[in-house]
């Protein structure tokens, strides 16, 4: 999955004039967390995000308060990150995922030629991961524990065909040095059955205390 | 599953009224059975004095009657006296009388151990009347039947023995028929253990008062107690509880009384909990505690063969057994004669159009007539009469809120099927096509202007289709207890759905986690339904009672027994009785397993009649 269908396009930004009220008032009215900086023909030039106004308009013990006529800083462009971290609209979700974990941080501005172009953040990544698992959906999740063959995967779902039952989101995930677990949700009120058909055909079906132990 | 009422003498049919005639002759010649006068230059406050004055008793046509109005006749004259004196503890009771007042039947006895008396006890039997216009004294018809405390006074060693004789009571006035416990907390302990025992203040103004002068003790004080906690308080029972981690001192005097303040006679300091010293020092107050009767309530129960006529494929969970199986149980059971049965009726499509979409039900219409085996989703397995089943489902609610809205019935159980409660605006699914509660809730309101609704789901799953319907209601309060979205079917009631809108507020989701029982259930229905259903005081309370939460069911994971569901019938009834005049209307959802669902059931009906065996567990709320 590539990061362009998946980021935001219509961006709330500002410029380095700004002034770090303006760009407080930007974050509330919109109830976001960053704000891309950018200079005339959508350049970007940094990001600033609640936090880093946080910690300037905080007294004397960060280093902003040195700046500006009155001891603190007065733009966006004084408090705002420059050295960034982008990625391109070619990049995919994987490469989104993995920056924000390693690096601790919560929004990726998607940059095309040096010019903005839109931004992905922490929860557009959990709304990516909820409609993959479907887990707004109705149905119910089971989980299958196999062994790490193809084969019992066929097996798997040919059992599930064979049910007739409707799959919402299937998932497999390695479980163990030699395992995989599947993670299957399936739109039936009458799971119990389903369960035990699968246990049936000698499948492992989990239970809560395996929940409890993982 | 039966009513045990042998162990406190086992009250059936009336004895013969020349039995009890001869019965009063036998205590007259023992002399035990005296007339009495109310002493009405008694005060009491002391707690000292006699209570009554004793005469030679009056004529067997006023004993006779007045016998057969307060007990009906299913005890006689000795065998009431035998069951008040169980012995417990070792204590027992020594000559204890029968004093027949104007309106009232006294018993006074003295509490001994071997022959030492230790201590008192006077009841008082009596009716009350209620007017018949609410706003004139007079005229005024028989109300209900009430146990009043007169007194009991016992000497300290016998810690524990009043709870034990009142648990034992509960059980024999159960069974007999009354209605309440009654009594004035006035003693010094009296105003604490009463309340600790779960009596709760009579006259709500009272109670209002009760609060006040805490809170203004704990400001008076300085304690650390925010106003919010005393504010949150609603029953006597939870003053008693209050803030057990939180002692103050309280002084008392020679008299046995205490204060919160020292003064030239209350001298001696004790420190007892927050809750406890101040009831230790508050104003007396009047108590009452309910006691569920054998028959007090007329049942509705709604039934018809056609339920029937709805069959999914051989094997699907959803059988026309499930009915079969109860209907059989009711005449096993005995219960047709208790119950008022009721034909349910085929509604007019026009008044479904409040809940489902024309076409949706049109469509579901043409897939049953089409021979189809099933209809929108695999589960939702249909016949060819099964959409005919459908609608006279929701016609069976619409009886059900009929009778209970017109006075017929107290309330109402709708054996209906298919259930309905997963059924959306147009969507079948969970083996639900036409949501039966919902549309009974809109008929409530566009038949009878039932302003709020209240409607507890507690099928092991979520009621997704109810919610919907009434996300955006402000009037209509659902709340659904139900198996965690994460391990079951369908995946939705997390607890951050709360409705949208005007509605937001209005939807309370109460999942419980895998394996949960009946002490998870219940707790979770004292401490979010019970406040819920108070704030909210509802005109109306429908149920949509799955019985798949039992621990039989193989449906879902949850291990529930029938105690759960008697325990919040009866609280529902408690709270319905205080809010709607008992408005109850209960209606049929899942429950997949034909012996676990058959023993909920009834015993869920048994209790919505009033007649379920044991006391009420908890005293909160």
């Amino acid at each position: 999955m590539f990061v362009g269908p998946r980021m935001k396009r219509d961006l709330i930004t500002v410029t380095p004039g700004a002034t770090l009220e303006e760009a407080a008032r930007l974050l509330t009215a919109h109830r976001i967390h960053h704000l891309p900086v950018v200079e005339e023909g959508n350049r970007l030039a940094g990001i600033v995000s609640d936090t880093d106004l946080r910690n300037a308009t905080l007294d004397g013990t960060f280093g902003g308060a040195e700046r500006g006529d009155s001891g603190r800083p007065v733009t966006v462009g004084e408090i705002m990150t420059r050295d960034l971290v982008t990625l391109s609209p070619g990049d995919t979700l994987d490469d989104a995922m993995l920056v924000l974990s390693r690096q601790r941080i919560g929004a990726l501005p998607v940059v095309e030629g040096g010019r903005l172009v839109g931004i992905v953040t922490k929860a557009d990544i959990l709304t990516a991961l909820l409609s993959t698992l479907d887990i707004e959906g109705l149905g119910v999740r089971i989980e299958v524990v196999l062994p790490r063959e193809m084969k019992e995967v066929a097996r798997l779902v040919a059992v599930l065909a064979d049910l007739d039952v409707e799959v919402r989101s299937f998932v497999l995930a390695p479980h163990g040095a030699a395992g995989y677990a599947a993670f299957v949700r399936v739109a039936t009120i009458d799971v119990a059955s389903v369960r035990d058909r699968l246990r049936g055909k000698g499948f492992s079906v989990g239970e809560l205390s395996d929940f409890y132990e993982g | 599953m039966t009513v045990d009422t042998t162990a406190v003498g086992g009250f059936g049919e009336p004895l013969p009224e020349r039995d009890i005639l001869e019965g009063f002759d036998r205590l007259i010649a023992a002399n035990r059975l005296f007339g009495a006068d109310l002493n009405s230059s008694n005060l009491k406050k002391s707690g000292k004095g006699t209570p009554f004055l004793v005469r030679r008793h009056p004529s067997h046509h006023h004993m006779i009657s007045l016998w057969r109005d307060l007990f009906a006749n299913r005890v006689s004259p000795q065998g009431l006296i035998d069951a008040l004196a169980p012995e417990v503890l070792g204590l027992s009771h020594a000559t204890g009388l029968l004093l027949f007042g104007k309106e009232r039947i006294l018993y006074d006895c003295d509490i001994v151990r071997g022959a030492e008396a230790v201590g008192h006890l006077t009841l008082a039997f009596y009716r009350e009347r209620e007017p018949v216009f609410r706003f004139l004294p007079f005229p005024r018809r028989p109300g209900r039947r009430i146990v009043y405390i007169e007194g009991i006074s016992l000497s300290a060693q016998s810690t524990g023995y009043a709870s034990s004789l009142f648990r034992h009571y509960y059980r024999l006035f159960h069974g007999l028929g009354f209605h309440r416990f009654r009594l004035k907390a006035s003693l010094n302990v009296g105003k604490y253990y009463w309340a600790k025992e779960g009596f709760d203040c009579e006259d709500r103004v009272q109670f209002g008062e009760m609060r006040e002068n805490l809170l203004t003790l704990v400001r008076r004080l300085g304690l650390p107690v925010e106003e919010q906690e005393v504010r949150r308080l609603n029953h006597a029972n939870m003053v008693a509880a209050f803030r057990r981690d939180l002692p103050i001192p309280v002084y008392r005097n020679a008299d046995g009384y205490y204060a919160t303040v020292r003064d030239s006679s209350h001298t001696e300091e004790f420190r007892f909990p927050l809750g406890k010293a101040f009831l230790l020092c508050s104003d007396p107050w009047d108590g009452y505690k309910v006691i569920y009767t054998d028959t007090p309530r007329r049942t509705g129960f709604i039934w018809s063969e056609r339920f029937l006529e709805h069959e999914p494929r051989p094997g699907h969970p959803e059988s026309s057994k499930r009915l079969e199986a109860l209907f059989a149980a009711i005449r096993e059971e005995g219960m047709r004669e208790s119950l008022i049965f009721l034909e349910p009726y085929t509604p007019a499509t026009e008044s479904l159009h409040a809940v489902h979409d024309p076409a949706y039900l049109d469509a579901f219409r043409d897939a049953a007539a089409r021979g189809d085996r099933h209809f929108a989703v695999r589960d939702c397995a249909i016949s060819e009469g099964s959409y005919e089943a459908a609608l006279l489902a929701a016609g069976g609610v619409m009886a059900g809120i009929d009778a209970v809205l017109s006075g017929r019935s107290d309330n109402a159980f709708c054996a209906v099927r298919p259930p309905g409660h997963h059924a959306g605006r147009s969507s079948a699914m969970g083996f639900c096509f036409v949501n039966n509660v919902a549309a009974g809730a809109r008929y409530a309101r566009s038949a009878y202007g039932v302003e709020r609704i209240y409607i507890l789901d507690w099928d092991v799953h979520h009621g997704n289709g109810t919610q919907a319907l009434f996300d955006e209601d402000p009037l209509t309060f659902f709340c659904s207890i139900h198996e965690h979205p994460s391990f079951c079917y369908p995946g939705t009631g997390r607890r951050l759905e709360k409705g949208a809108g005007a509605g937001r507020g209005t939807t309370l989701n109460i999942p419980l986690p895998p394996h949960s029982g009946d002490r998870e259930m219940i707790e979770a229905f004292e401490r979010e339904v019970v406040p819920s259903i108070e704030a909210f005081r509802p005109d109306l309370i429908l149920l949509s009672a799955g019985f798949d939460a039992h621990r039989d069911d193989p449906i879902a994971g949850l291990e529930c027994t029938e105690d759960a569901y008697v325990h919040m019938t009866r609280r529902v009834l408690e709270l319905a009785d205080r809010h709607c005049e008992g408005r109850v209307v209960s209606v049929l959802e899942g429950g997949y397993r034909t012996e676990s669902l058959v023993s909920s059931a009834i015993a869920h009906i048994k209790t919505l009649q009033g007649r379920e065996g044991s006391p009420c567990s908890s005293a909160r709320g």
